[in-house]
């Protein structure tokens, strides 16, 4: 087991670095930083200087070296727009992104899950039918539609939730929560929502295909068949056979999550990750950029990682196979 | 009995979230205090007001720092930190009288010494801001309530220029290490302010929320009513204007054109139009031997011709443009700055008329009686509306024959483009930062030269021996008479070559609450010192 994750760690760093190569190569395209730093009049010998001193006249792979040792050295560098430490930048965005997927995520699973027992356990029932209707809806309508839509609903003509940002916030050490501050969870209820839709759709007909499989096999049966009380068979034997794939997807989802909230970040002026992403790119923010691609590669690979793991806590069969 | 369980869990689940809510109305502000709260596209990246001579910059920080002058509604020159000013009577320069009395935010007196300072930090190796600077040979501080700044020659429009030159405290800067403007990584005058002005920094958190709170010592008469006012940046513009229709947002700039009906349907809401200082334009590779992006022309470019740059101006139909791509918001524009500002050539004031038939009069003169096609490149996210304005351009230009290939760029590779020549036609935006006719001169018609700091953005490269000559005078003349003939030869001169063609006058669309009152200055810059909410 040890030996295993060993294994895996080690890989990672390649997939980062690869991450960092692929990022560094696309950033010539990306546009011309020293013009998004200076003002019009700034001449242009003066935007020369400044592009010698900052390295971008440098060969490619000087600079890409320059880049992997700094960022081995835990250099992360220096934001070209606001001169902050992208370290910080990256500290300060990731509260927001997390909590907003963890509420994200929560909402998915406390709705998908039963959703499916219940479309699964029901198929041409009432309730099911228009709960897979909805999901329909939910799969088919794009994220920052679906936000604007519940902004325009819930914050403009209802004036219940707020439109826009975090609001009120409390500080625990470097990490900001929403869910702790009084009030606070208002701001994040809209956002959340409309994060949680596509994932809730996605979890709830999992959860209802692989109920409707488990539910043919022979045990159920024969549970059902020797008078087990049907909750007690639904619940207790056959949800957990179903969960195993859905743990996978739901694992590598939540990555996804993290990593890509960037429209739904947009849509809310979500003050998190994606939103850091989306203005180091509109200003080309390179050492943000480089240093967020390689971040969430390696969120990536550890949830990756996660995953594999709860897979063979979860599933015997999986320890059994590997000798352990 | 599991079926309904479940049912009623997946109900319960499904409007948790929503049925919560309700009963969470209760307003988080206190009673009496006014919040105003505004919201823009963009950050500004810095409070340091000498790193980045930017207007998200320069406009923001106008509200915390001052200079020795500023510009008030109309946008004329007034005194600020300076009460009064007078030319050198010995050498060339300008004797400015300090305003006695003046604290900064933390305490510190203002006194001549931190008018030398700024001067100093101003023009330092890591400032943005030197251009101010360029005619300036030296401050001289005369006693601690005058200062002289010398230039090198007579230099009349010297005060107009210095209005966002901002003064910050030199025993501040120096106890906090901040004696230049941050090169790699910040240092504290980038997210804190020490000015003079009416407003305080209290908090700032770069990208999420920026907190000022009025400055009670200030020396001038307050004319806002506002205790606490707060900035957000809204990068997402459908999301900004939501805000502002649920009542969390007071001020909103910009919104898009589209959405002005809507804005101004909305009960509660005005939509603030007026005039930025800033001119569309199209321009031309006049130094370009050939057309990069022809299928039909090679070895010449028929852009360097006269009478083919007419007929492109001839063709374009502005006032179309202006009623439908901008709304009826644009004025047309017929020079290089918006009539009305420091000398506007009133004489050159005509537009050349919308005529296709001598349009393609002129092409066939020229040699082109079938058009021919090339290259137009657009940025697609500077200007209002630049990529459709372009896309009429486009058809426009097809009714006479002329065949624009349109290519459009996010303007953080655009300009890299136009300095590398990839163009045969572009579009410009170009707003006066002097508010005066000299700026786009300098910047746009002179001759490019990198030692002179000449025709930086010419990119062109339009050489006209007249206007390098006339250009120095211009820039010292004293008397207005004299300098304005000056002013109008070179106009005429931009005219007669159709250097660029200028298009419109772009506009500047706010929207805000009903509840407030304020002062919509033509440069976009948003003054807190003019705000009211009732």
């Amino acid at each position: 087991m040890g030996f295993y994750v060993l294994r895996r760690l080690s890989q990672s760093v390649f997939v980062m670095l690869a991450v960092a190569f692929l990022a560094f190569a696309l950033f010539r395209f990306a546009g011309d930083p020293v013009m998004q730093m200076t003002g019009v009049e700034t001449p242009p010998e003066q935007q020369q200087a400044i592009r010698e001193q900052l390295g971008l006249t440098d060969p490619f792979v000087a600079q890409f070296t320059r880049f992997v040792g700094e960022l081995l050295r835990g250099d992360f560098g220096f934001s070209f727009r606001t001169r902050q430490p992208v370290a910080e930048m990256i500290r300060d965005a990731l509260p927001a992104t997390g909590e907003l997927g963890l509420v994200a995520m929560a909402i998915s699973l406390l709705v998908g899950i039963p959703a499916g027992m219940l479309t699964a356990l029901r198929p041409k029932g009432f309730a099911s039918q228009s709960v897979l209707l909805m999901t329909l809806v939910g799969v088919s309508l794009p994220t920052f539609v679906t936000g604007i839509v519940l902004i325009f609903l819930f914050g403009v003509v209802l004036g219940w939730l707020p439109t826009f940002g975090r609001g009120q916030t409390v500080s625990i050490g470097w990490w900001t929560s929403n869910l702790l501050a009084r009030g606070g969870w208002r701001s994040l209820i809209l956002p959340a929502l409309s994060l949680a839709l596509y994932q809730l759709t996605l979890t709830m007909r999992l959860v209802r295909a692989q109920m409707m499989e488990v539910l043919r096999t022979d045990h159920i049966r024969f549970a059902l068949a020797r008078g087990v009380p049907r909750w007690r068979v639904y619940v207790r034997h056959a949800l957990p056979n179903s969960l195993i794939p859905v743990m996978t997807v739901i694992g590598l989802q939540f990555g996804g999550i993290i990593a890509f909230s960037i429209v739904t970040e947009s849509v809310f002026q979500w003050p998190g990750l994606g939103l850091l992403l989306l203005r180091s790119i509109r200003f080309v923010d390179v050492p943000v950029m480089s240093v967020y691609l390689v971040f969430i590669g390696l969120l990536f690979v550890i949830i990756n990682l996660a995953v594999d793991l709860l897979y063979a806590v979860v599933d015997p069969r999986v320890r059994i196979r590997s000798g352990e | 009995m599991i079926r309904k369980i479940m049912t009623i869990l997946v109900l319960i689940a499904l409007i948790a979230g929503t049925a919560t809510a309700t009963g969470t109305s209760e307003s988080d502000s206190q009673s009496t205090d006014v919040v105003f709260r505004w919201a823009t596209t963009t950050d500004p990246q810095t409070m340091d007001p000498h790193a980045v001579n930017a207007a998200p910059v320069l406009s923001f920080l106008n509200n915390i720092y001052e200079g020795l002058v500023r510009r008030n509604e109309q946008m004329d020159i007034e005194p600020s930190l300076a009460t009064s000013w007078e030319p050198l009577s010995d050498g060339d320069g300008w004797r400015f009288f300090l305003r006695e009395g003046v604290t900064f935010h933390n305490g510190d007196a203002f006194t001549a010494d931190d008018v030398l300072f700024s001067y100093e930090r101003g023009t330092s190796e890591t400032s943005d801001v030197t251009s101010w600077f360029a005619p300036v040979t030296d401050v001289v501080v005369v006693d601690d309530f005058t200062v002289d700044i010398l230039t090198s020659a007579p230099n009349p429009l010297f005060p107009d220029s210095i209005a966002n030159w901002m003064i910050m405290s030199r025993s501040w800067a120096e106890e906090n290490a901040s004696t230049a403007p941050a090169t790699d990584q910040e240092n504290f005058a980038t997210r804190n302010a020490n000015g003079t002005g009416p407003f305080v920094l209290s908090s700032r958190s770069p990208g999420v929320e920026t907190r000022l709170v009025p400055n009670t010592a200030w020396w001038d008469d307050l004319e806002h009513n506002l205790s606490e006012a707060i900035y957000t940046p809204i990068e997402n513009q459908s999301t900004a204007l939501s805000a502002l229709l649920s009542g969390e947002i007071d001020l909103v700039n910009p919104v898009p054109l589209q959405d002005v009906d809507r804005v101004e349907a909305a009960p509660g809401f005005t939509v603030l139009g007026g005039l930025e200082t800033r001119v569309i334009m199209l321009g031309f590779g006049h130094e370009k031997e050939q057309l990069d992006y022809s299928t039909d022309v090679t070895g010449v470019n028929p852009f360097q011709d006269v009478r083919v740059r007419q007929a492109v101006y001839q063709a374009i139909n502005v006032d179309d443009i202006i009623n439908v791509v901008m709304r009826g918001q644009a004025e047309p524009a017929s020079q290089l700055l918006p009539a009305g500002l420091s000398g506007y050539s009133i004489v050159n004031d005509d537009r050349l008329p919308y005529d296709p038939v001598a349009s393609r009069r002129l092409l066939t003169e020229a040699g082109y009686p079938n058009g021919f096609s090339f290259g137009l490149m657009c940025p697609n996210d500077r200007y209002l509306n630049d990529e459709a304005v372009c896309r009429a351009v486009t058809s426009m230009l097809a009714d006479v024959g002329l065949q624009a290939e349109l290519t459009t760029h996010p303007v953080r590779n655009y300009w890299g483009e136009l300095r590398e020549d990839a163009y045969d036609m572009y579009l410009l935006g170009w707003s006066p930062g002097t508010f005066d006719a000299e700026h786009p001169i300098r910047f746009l018609v002179s001759t490019p030269n990198e030692e002179a700091r000449l025709g930086s953005w010419n990119y062109g490269g339009y050489s006209n021996a007249r206007v390098d000559e006339l250009l120095p005078e211009i820039q010292s003349e004293l008397d207005p008479a004299t300098r304005q003939a000056q002013i109008d030869e070179i106009a005429a001169i931009i005219q007669d070559d159709v250097v660029y063609v200028p298009m419109y006058t772009q506009p500047l669309i706010w929207a805000m609450a009903d509840s407030v009152d304020l002062v919509q200055r033509p440069d976009n810059f948003f003054m807190l010192r003019w705000v009211n909410v009732n």
